[in-house]
């Protein structure tokens, strides 16, 4: 864009919002380059190691630490007792040991760490510490945690939260009902970088810690409850992190490597290997759920009733807040009058739960799309028909009676795709489009097609009343000749592409081309956590405010010294032009000496904390929607399953970046295709089965199909620049889109999710 | 991991003592499983002999017009060879079914088929498990089974055998060739793994410094009609649920003369069908006959509670296997 005035002309600063730049880390990460947090290294570090409980439910009656610590190389062998502060930690109820004390509840639990000049010799003098258990039976069933005569794994049960939502009548009438049970697998977040971090001492009682994570300032205020220190002494700074999608919320290394960087005096590196990684991180909560759908015969929603228990495994973690999304998001996004959800997120002895992409609305979406095509069904309408009768839209009032005020194009996403081609059937030329693919299972005998649609409904940003906000600082000064900005927050980059966010949103706000983003640490305010689909929302909302205070400030200058109105003044490429006479001065010059710095601490509107007994409040700032068409060939005779086509429409308010949003819409929609047909972390009496990347199977190149996006921007007046937050909604409706399109193939019920070939043949 | 010695052999028969010598050395082939093993603690070897860059990686015709695959030989090579390609397509299609490129380029004919078990609780030293610690149970028997056996299986093991290469080269009809501390000798790959039994430590009937050097495969024409099939639970890099290696001899009249069938997924071996190839000879090769003979060789399947499925899978994959190979139009 261009604007001629006066017969001079500012060219908009390229590379701004609305534009897709290169990333900066872009090149790096391609060529192998990028320092990832397993890169960590100083000299004369020691390597650390954890010892892990082999049991889901065990008390321990004594621990031996002494053939470990006679190892040569071994510099500190530290148990439970070695934690100077609270020996617990955790993002929403400290419940959690930093090191098992008296039980420990689920496998995979840190009973003690070790610090050597090897990490071998780390292993092996780990392997020598003697822990004697008393195997207790581990509850591994989460409705039986709830309902059933089983040990209580906390004080006050098991029980972590019960979320009922109440809405309208409570016996309802109506002519269809459709009832149905679903089961969701336990999903895993399979990050490629495993976790690792490096304490560094100070010398003073202080420690540095370079972490890859996704909450900088929550991660600090449990390592210095657990240490005993001030925040000022435990300093985060943000290594390169290879994926997070909620697997990074929660601590893992942090507090055991300070621990031992303290105790030794040393600087100590963590990292751990794949089948510890599935041990050191939360999963997606395993989800049953009991639904009924009541409707007129014409097919509008009557009623909803549901059942939703959630196994939060043996720590609360963020079950907490998965509890309050699968209940206030238990309905879908469909307009329904008569509403009565349960949702309870339990204790039990399975690995701990927490974050994970679209937590708690993914669970409830494959209930609710699930219900919604059986009720199609029912009433002789199509899958897309019965939704389009019940999807919501701007106004209507949610289940929690919190009226949805800003753009819910239901309707509209579902006409979009039904508009968008269908796929050719598959040619029996190219292998890698069949049912098995190159496994040559078949060359299109006995293969089905099928088709499927869902949509999804999610909160962006933090809910229920929590204080959401993000700090940032904008600095504009001239530099070797140049206007340049630095940019500092805490939002942690978690390789989604936020660093490429903020230089747009200077560029279009400052008009200046070099943007410098610092290192992401602890030395500035909170930033929030990189998860809920919230930083471009709200390290975005903050890095504009501060750019607004700092483009005010100079403009305030400027008028002063050109005796002009800041009205009339504009920042463009790199100049200083006025409405009426053009370009005035290069901003270079302008600014000479001068330094403009601004702080600021950016809110999103409050929300409310839901009525406890009836579930009533406005919990929610922002609601994002995504739906996917799924089309599908199903080798009846083995049971394959090849997902041919994966359409998708999203609302996203404002494409800051166009390209990232399609970066987010098909990683998003192909983490939906791992749950809906390979993914999950198997269980058996709260033991995994599966710990590494030979076992625990997620989609390859040769699974997902291409997609046809279609990308909506209906502004929401509340969010900066109308945005709504990306990453999460395609997630939501892509697993139970599949899943609806492998039913039609084959006419099996397919309750349960991941669908494996066992179900279909 | 325990510490251990490493050594590279640069002679096959001083290799063949080493080992045979010492109860705590193993061969290391590409290392793709038993380096896994070592690090989970499974494989506790002392001494490693590295017989990977032996002259053993020859991939020649055999004094009888067959085809001679040494030991050494990479699973990639092996896939691409020309010979192998378009004389035993059933061979290649296996081979490159497995794994990745890099363990394919890294993987031995040797190792392939002396690799382990996939069987969870075996890869897991905290749990009890008969092959890997004989006596202390099997703790399949009532766990998760989706991978296990439904033919030819113990109470004292269910577990699968899972290479893909190794099907076809029973469908096949290899020899293999081993030198041990006392000569050499030649075995049916068939007769190479073992039902458990009562001992399902022992997966093949090798004894310890056993060294396999060749293995053979037969002029068999009819070879160049055969094909691979293998279900899992991805498209690409996963372990057969279940996998068929068959080749096909018929007529002009679409009678079967001659047919080669070997399962995958079903049992500690890979399970030769002889009851199915009986039941086809003679006759039309229909989708019909395919899955009654699927079924003949089925019939005494015992599946665990976990993987029932597998029959109806193996039927399925027999089926299209089969109907892939026969000129006959389908009868679907
Ligand atoms: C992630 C992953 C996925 C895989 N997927 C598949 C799959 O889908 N299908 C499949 O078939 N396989 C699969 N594999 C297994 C792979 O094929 C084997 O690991 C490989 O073939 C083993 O060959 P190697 O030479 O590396 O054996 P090594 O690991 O070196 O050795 C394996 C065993 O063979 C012994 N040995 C090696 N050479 C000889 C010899 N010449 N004589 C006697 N003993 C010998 C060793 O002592 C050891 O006990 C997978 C492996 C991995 C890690
Ligand atoms: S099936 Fe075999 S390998 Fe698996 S646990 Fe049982 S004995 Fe061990």
């Amino acid at each position: 864009m261009t604007s001629t005035v006066a017969g001079r002309t500012t060219a908009a600063t390229a590379n701004g919002v609305g534009s897709s730049p290169a990333r900066p880390d872009g090149t790096r990460k391609v060529r192998g380059e990028f320092a990832y947090s397993s890169d960590l290294w100083h000299e004369d570090m020691l390597w650390g190691a954890t010892l892990r409980s082999p049991h889901p439910h065990a008390r321990i009656t004594g621990v031996d630490v002494s053939a470990a610590v006679a190892v040569p190389g071994v510099h500190a062998v530290l148990t439970h007792g070695d934690v100077p502060g609270l020996n617990r930690y955790g993002l929403e109820h400290p419940d959690q040991p930093v090191l098992a004390d008296d039980v420990v509840r689920y496998r995979g639990e840190p009973v003690a760490v070790v610090a050597a000049d090897h990490p071998e010799t780390a292993q092996r003098a780990m392997k020598l510490i003697e822990v004697t258990y008393d195997e207790l039976e581990p509850v591994t069933d989460a409705e039986d945690a709830v309902h059933g005569d089983v040990a209580e794994l906390h004080p006050g049960g098991n029980v972590v939260r019960h979320a009922p939502i109440r809405r309208g009548e409570q016996t309802p009438q109506a002519d269809v009902v459709v009832t149905g049970r679903y089961e969701v697998g336990m999903q895993d977040q399979a990050f490629l970088g495993p976790e690792s971090g490096l304490a560094v001492p100070d010398g003073h009682g202080g420690v540095d810690l370079y972490v890859a994570t996704q909450w900088l300032h929550v991660d600090q205020q449990q390592i210095v409850a657990a240490l005993g220190l001030t925040p000022e002494q435990v300093r985060l700074t943000l290594a390169g992190v290879g994926g997070a999608f909620g697997g990074r919320e929660d601590l893992s290394m942090q507090i055991h490597a300070s621990l031992l960087a303290l105790y030794t005096g040393k600087p100590v590196k963590m990292v751990y290997n794949r089948e510890e990684s599935f041990y050191g991180h939360v999963h997606r909560h395993p989800a049953t759920m009991y639904y009924e759908h009541g409707a007129t015969r014409d097919g509008r929603l009557v009623h909803v009733t549901a059942r939703i228990y959630l196994d939060g495994g043996a720590y609360a973690s963020s079950t907490g807040a998965v509890v309050g999304n699968a209940a206030t998001l238990g309905v879908g996004p469909y307009d329904v009058p008569n509403v009565s959800i349960d949702c309870w997120g339990t204790y039990t002895n399975n690995p701990p739960c927490g974050a994970m992409r679209g937590f708690g609305a993914v669970q409830a979406a494959f209930g609710y799309e699930s219900q919604m095509d059986k009720l199609a069904d029912a009433c002789g309408l199509s899958p897309t028909e019965i939704r389009r009768r019940n999807a919501m839209s701007e106004g209507t009032v949610m289940p929690t009676g919190q009226t949805v005020d800003s753009a819910a194009p239901v309707a509209e996403l579902l006409d979009r795709l039904e508009g968008m081609p269908l796929p050719q059937p598959g040619s029996t030329a190219d292998l890698r489009t069949l049912p098995g693919g190159v496994s040559n299972t078949t060359h299109g005998e006995g293969v089905v097609r099928g088709v499927g649609y869902a949509v999804g409904i999610k909160n962006i940003c933090f809910s229920e009343g929590f204080d959401d906000y993000s700090t940032a600082r904008v600095r504009l000064a001239a530099v070797g000749g140049q206007p340049a900005v630095t940019v500092q927050t805490a939002a942690a980059e978690v390789g989604q592409g936020l660093v490429t966010i903020l230089q747009q949103i200077i560029r279009t706000e400052l008009g200046v081309e070099q943007v410098t983003i610092l290192p992401m640490d602890t030395s500035i305010g909170s930033a929030g956590s990189t998860s809920a689909s919230r930083q471009s929302y709200m390290t975005g909302g903050a890095v504009r405010a501060a750019a607004l205070k700092v483009r005010g400030a100079l403009l305030s200058h400027a008028a002063t010294r050109l005796s002009r109105t800041t009205a009339e003044l504009h920042l463009d490429g790199g100049k200083l032009a006025s409405v009426a006479d053009g370009v005035l001065a290069d901003l270079v010059d302008v600014l000479g000496e001068a330094e403009f710095d601004e702080t600021v601490e950016w809110r999103h509107r409050p929300t409310e904390a839901l009525d406890p007994e009836t579930g009533r409040g406005n919990a929610h700032v922002q609601y994002g929607f995504a739906a996917h068409r799924a089309v599908v060939d199903v080798d009846t005779e083995l049971g394959l399953v090849k997902v041919v086509s994966l359409d998708c429409v999203q609302d996203v308010g404002k494409a800051l970046n166009p390209q990232a949003v399609v970066g987010q819409i098909q990683g998003g929609s192909a983490q939906g295709l791992g749950l809906a047909v390979m993914e999950e972390i198997q269980t058996e009496g709260g033991v995994i089965r599966n710990p590494s990347f030979t076992d625990y199977l997620i989609p390859t190149v040769l699974d997902m199909p291409p997609m046809n996006i279609d990308v909506l921007e209906l502004a929401d007046p509340h969010a900066p620049y109308g945005l709504r937050g990306v990453g999460e909604p395609p997630t939501i409706s892509s697993t139970p889109a599949i899943v609806a399109a492998i039913r039609a193939a084959t006419g099996k019920e397919l309750l349960r999710v991941p669908v494996r070939p066992d179900h279909i043949v | 991991m325990i510490p251990f010695e490493y050594r590279r052999a640069d002679d096959v028969s001083a290799a063949v003592d080493t080992v045979a010598r010492n109860p705590t050395a193993s061969f290391l082939g590409g290392g793709t499983n038993l380096v896994d093993h070592l690090k989970l603690g499974v494989a506790t070897p002392e001494h490693l002999v590295d017989v990977s860059r032996l002259p053993l990686d020859d991939i020649e015709p055999g004094p009888d017009g067959g085809l001679r695959i040494g030991a050494t030989a990479r699973n990639s090579d092996t896939a691409a060879d020309p010979d192998v390609r378009s004389r035993y397509p059933v061979l290649a299609e296996a081979l490159l079914s497995g794994a990745s490129g890099q363990l394919r380029n890294l993987a031995t004919v040797g190792g392939n088929l002396l690799q382990r078990t996939r069987c969870a609780y075996f890869q897991d030293v905290t749990t009890p498990c008969n092959k890997r610690e004989p006596g202390t149970g099997c703790s399949a028997l009532e766990g998760y089974q989706r991978y296990h056996a439904i033919l030819g299986a113990s109470r004292h093991c269910v577990a699968t055998h899972p290479s893909d290469m190794a099907v076809a080269m029973v469908a096949l009809d290899a020899t293999v060739h081993v030198q041990g501390p006392n000569g050499s000798r030649s075995l049916p790959a068939e007769e190479l793994h073992r039902l458990p039994g009562d001992e399902p430590e022992r997966d093949t009937v090798l004894e310890h410094g056993e060294l396999i050097t060749a293995v053979e495969l037969p002029p068999l024409p009819f070879a160049a009609n055969s094909a691979y099939r293998k279900v899992r639970d991805r498209a690409s890099y996963a372990f057969a649920l279940v996998s068929v290696a068959a080749a096909l001899d018929v007529d002009d009249a679409g009678t079967v003369r001659d047919v080669r069938i070997a399962f995958g997924g079903l049992a500690h071996k890979p399970w030769r069908a002889h009851r199915a190839e009986a039941a086809l000879r003679g006759g039309p090769a229909t989708d019909d006959r395919a899955a009654r003979a699927a079924e003949a060789e089925l019939e005494n399947a015992e599946p665990l509670a976990g993987n029932a499925f597998k029959i109806p899978m193996a039927r399925g994959a027999l089926t299209a296997t089969l109907r892939r190979l026969s000129p006959l139009p389908t009868t679907r």
